[in-house]
């Protein structure tokens, strides 16, 4: 079935377009974009079971975007009326002009960026999906859920705790500029199931998850992911700590695609090359990892949680080559900073929702795979580890440094996995070493978008990240 | 649209429901250098319900969402019908919601925000900090804004509060010559503290100056950790997460009111206080999020649980009537100066690509920024590698300087020593 558009975006359409116009009067540039995101959330545990009809990315409300004498201002509200366009321009007005007094009045300067291109652009996409999160039927779901933290209750004695979380949300965003008229709905969807086990008083717990650019249907895979995550659980509990060092690692494609997001992910948002924030500006051209080192970034290089047809600034999705074999080609770029970078936009302007700003973001971020399988893989590595499990990332665009916190890894010698395992642990370094030093990778890859990013500290969205197993060097402690 | 939701819910049968109020008038700036990027404004309105039914003689569940405030009366009439059905799919243990008490009878909501003025107060500190050649602000964002939340629940509560939040995210760099690096800071606080930013920015550039002319942290195997900035919250946040109900009911924390929650200390011991009100942090406010009023609760007296503090729900379970969930939080001083616990061989590290403790397992990482080494003769500042470690096991030698410092919504030791943490090298 189709994911049907919204319609309260279809009823203010029109008064959308009227206060464009009105707004047209005092602005040479103006956009509007309205959403109308509606979801379902499910926490269901042992302890504790809760029904939302909400998500992180759920919300209705509109941002405008005018630009004038250089500058680009924005309004964002949630209590618009299509019949009072004009009230409602009065009101952006008589705001942004408070603004600009108190600018004046502290002897601002202006970044100076030229207008937006308004080229005519109209679209209308409905992506498929097998159920809608707002008809699921919940009652079914909460028994699933329940049924699958009994049974996770059930794997191990020292089991204390299974979470299960299950999201869905059903997308419709509405672009409009005097010549561009852009809609589009989907449903993504995403899941997790989390086991705590104790021993001695010392907690560990491990988890699994799904994610898609689908329905409620994805949640029937939980079940396949709790042996996992039970397992997983139950070996930290035994884990040793690891001796610091620098060793030869294998990630799987969990830790491959924490490592594309932090690396060359965070690395080469070009918002951060207009602010000079980001080393990869003066590499653009140039060798920053092996020749087995490809990837790819873009709404349309994976179907997942964020692989929507346009971005929040109205700029057709798209798929960038960043990294060709070892080569950094190009980064991903909103419509502003791509202005003021005189490059074309990537479709990767992206706002934690319609009262948050524009930044450049992160969609699905891709290793490439290559043609070696895991066993060759751990066959080929003397002495190593097996990396398997994300907790978090943060990068350093700057200075190319990176850390990953990773929940385990399996130890190799001599090309056979050992048995021992070690755990937490952290992995740290320069990202042209450990992407240099990528020698082989899978023919597999994996998708994760179960999490969700922050620039700096805040503005969180969602995004997806993977690839095949990679073998490479890197200091672990 | 309130007095109408509030009307529907009257007349819908449920057992009973929450309602949250808020409206936010936002004032944003963004700065590339000291030109302005972008300005924005917004105003938003939001109406969060949360409908309960009763399950049985035993049960409660619960449904929540939230009602644009676009919604027609009909919507809201389907929304607050589907609400009620979904609260029945999702029973827990029985407990109930906040009592009107006299701490909500005595309320008056009296402050009045002026967001422009906050907002200029943060354009003309971040305009006037002092930079050098050298070292300079990069770019920076201001937000500055009002927000009212009004409470009300079926049992009768219905409390209002108004208050500033703001945030400046500041962006420093140093240089020498072509070498570049960048410190991030985010500010989170009630109004402009323009001492307290000028303070930590030129702390920042300090930190830049050093970071240039860093050296490869050396293989230290196990030392001695000293942490003097902001990431040491987290240190603190663990005793605080591990106080929780929600983490005692769920068997994650082990701890218990009345025993100790280490044995053979030899360092100092933690007194944890929730707070009401800190100077100008963010988080002050006289009533949690379901309508508990929050006052001053020692959590933890030297290493000794004395208070578990949190939500509605768990904190019934345990029977603590008058739990609440804190937003401020203050950590006494130790017995020792900073001066004295500067003493041998350490390692500072003042800045981390982000420095993590796991509240349920206790363990501690993160990436080396900028460290110093301290060897006991001299002192080198030191980059990359990592610190490691478990704060269960570190807990008998922790060490806090008598001297605190505040971080928004947290007081903490200006200093924490932490003895045996492992540190990865570089060199």
């Amino acid at each position: 079935m189709k994911a049907n558009f919204s319609p309260w975006l279809l009823h203010i359409r029109d008064g959308l377009k009227t206060l464009i116009e009105l707004l047209g009067r005092d602005y040479p540039y103006v956009s509007a974009l309205a959403t109308d995101s509606v979801g379902l959330g499910l926490s269901i545990s042992q302890h504790s079971k809760a029904v939302r009809n909400a998500t992180m990315t759920t919300e209705r409300g509109v941002v405008f975007r005018v630009w004038k004498d250089g500058l680009y201002s924005e309004y964002a509200l949630n209590e618009f009326d299509p019949a009072a366009a004009e009230a409602t321009c009065g009101q952006i007005k008589a705001a942004l002009d408070a603004q600009l007094a108190l600018l004046r009045e502290t002897g601002t300067t202006i970044y100076d960026t030229p207008v937006l291109d308004d080229e005519p652009l109209t679209l209308f996409v409905e992506k498929e999906t097998e159920q809608l999160p707002e008809t699921a039927d919940i009652k079914a779901l909460v028994e699933k859920l329940t049924a699958l933290s009994d049974r996770g209750m059930s794997l191990d004695p020292r089991t204390i705790e299974c979470f299960t979380s299950a999201q869905s949300t059903h997308i419709s965003k509405l672009f409009l500029t005097k010549n561009r008229d852009l809609s589009q709905s989907y449903v993504y969807s995403e899941g997790m199931v989390g086991v705590v086990v104790m021993e001695d008083g010392k907690n560990q717990m491990d988890y699994a998850s799904v994610s898609g650019l689908c329905g409620p249907e994805l949640f029937d895979g939980l079940a396949a992911k709790l042996d996992k995550a039970a397992a997983g659980a139950a070996e930290l509990l035994s884990a040793e700590r690891i001796e610091p060092g620098e060793y030869e690692i294998i990630t799987s494609p969990e830790v491959t695609g924490l490592i594309a997001h932090e690396a060359f992910g965070h690395g080469v948002e070009m918002d951060m090359f207009v602010k000079n924030r980001a080393l990869g500006k003066d590499y653009i051209g140039k060798r920053v990892g092996s020749e087995l080192c490809s990837m790819h970034e873009g709404a349309l290089c994976a179907e997942n949680v964020t692989s929507y047809a346009f971005d929040d600034e109205g700029v057709l999705a798209g798929d960038v080559t960043e990294i060709d074999k070892g080569i950094l080609k190009t980064g991903i770029c909103d419509a502003l900073s791509a202005l003021r970078l005189g490059v074309k936009p990537t479709g990767n302007g992206k706002r934690q929702n319609y009262a948050h700003k524009v930044y450049t973001r992160m969609t699905n971020t891709m290793f490439d795979s290559g043609d070696s399988s895991l066993e060759e893989m751990i066959a080929a590595t003397k002495r190593g580890f097996l990396l398997e499990g994300m907790e978090s990332g943060m990068e350093d665009p700057k200075h190319w440094g990176i850390q990953c916190i990773i929940k385990k890894g399996r130890e190799i010698v001599d090309g056979k996995l050992t048995g021992r395992v070690v755990a937490p642990i952290i992995l740290t370094g320069y990202v042209p070493d450990l992407l240099g030093g990528i020698c082989m990778r899978s023919r597999d890859r994996e998708v994760f978008g179960s999490g969700g990013c922050g620039k700096g500290h805040k503005e969180w969205v969602k995004v997806a990240d993977g690839g095949p197993y990679l073998k490479t060097k890197a200091r672990l402690g | 649209m309130l007095e109408q939701v509030l009307e529907i819910l009257k007349n819908a049968g449920v057992y009973a429901w929450e309602v949250t109020e808020m409206r936010t008038e936002g004032w944003e700036f963004y700065f590339i250098r000291h030109a302005l990027d972008q300005n924005r404004a917004k105003r938003i309105y939001s109406l969060g319900i949360k409908v309960y039914q009763k399950i049985g003689e035993d049960k409660i569940g619960s449904a929540g969402a939230e009602l644009p405030p676009t919604a027609s009366s009909e919507e809201a009439k389907k929304l607050v019908a589907n609400l009620a059905y979904q609260a029945t799919l999702a029973p827990n243990k029985l407990y109930t919601l906040r009592k009107p008490s006299e701490a909500h009878a005595a309320h008056r909501d009296r402050v009045c925000v002026d967001v422009p003025a906050i907002a200029g107060d943060f354009l003309r500190t971040l305009k006037a900090l002092p930079e050098t050649e050298t070292e300079d602000l990069n770019s920076y964002e201001i937000f500055a804004s009002s927000a009212t939340r009004r409470y009300l629940n079926s049992e009768g509560v219905d409390v209002t509060e108004t208050y500033p939040e703001s945030m400046a995210e500041v962006i420093v760099n140093a240089r020498n010559g072509n070498h570049e690096i960048e410190l991030y800071r985010m500010y989170e606080s009630g109004s402009c503290d323009a001492a307290g930013l000028e303070r930590d920015v030129k702390k920042a550039m300090a930190y830049g100056r050093d970071r240039l002319l860093a050296k490869p942290t050396p293989a230290l195997g196990k030392a001695d950790l000293i942490l003097s900035g902001e990431d040491a919250i987290e240190v603190y946040a663990y005793f605080a997460d591990r106080l929780d109900p929600a983490m005692i009911c769920r068997r994650m924390s082990d701890w218990a009111i009345g025993k100790p929650i280490a044995e053979d200390v030899k360092g100092d011991r933690v007194t944890l206080t929730a707070k009401r009100e800190l100077p100008n942090s963010s988080l002050n406010r006289a009533f949690d999020n379901e309508g508990s009023p929050i006052r001053d609760t020692v959590m933890l007296r030297d290493n000794v649980p004395e208070h578990f503090l949190g939500g509605r729900m768990f904190s019934c379970y345990m029977g603590l009537e008058d739990s609440f969930q804190p937003g401020n939080y203050a950590v006494a001083g130790g017995k020792q100066s900073e001066a004295e616990l500067r003493k041998g061989k350490y390692l500072e590290a003042v800045e981390f690509s982000g420095f993590e403790v796991d509240s349920m397992t206790g363990d501690i990482f993160g990436e080396i920024r900028l460290a110093y080494w301290h060897d006991g003769e001299t002192v080198t500042p030191v980059t990359g590698g990592s610190v490691s470690g478990n704060l269960r096991e570190l807990l008998g030698e922790l060490y806090l300087s008598a001297e605190t410092v505040q971080y928004d919504n947290w007081s903490i030791p200006a200093v924490t020593k932490l003895n045996g943490v492992t540190v990865a090298g570089i060199e």
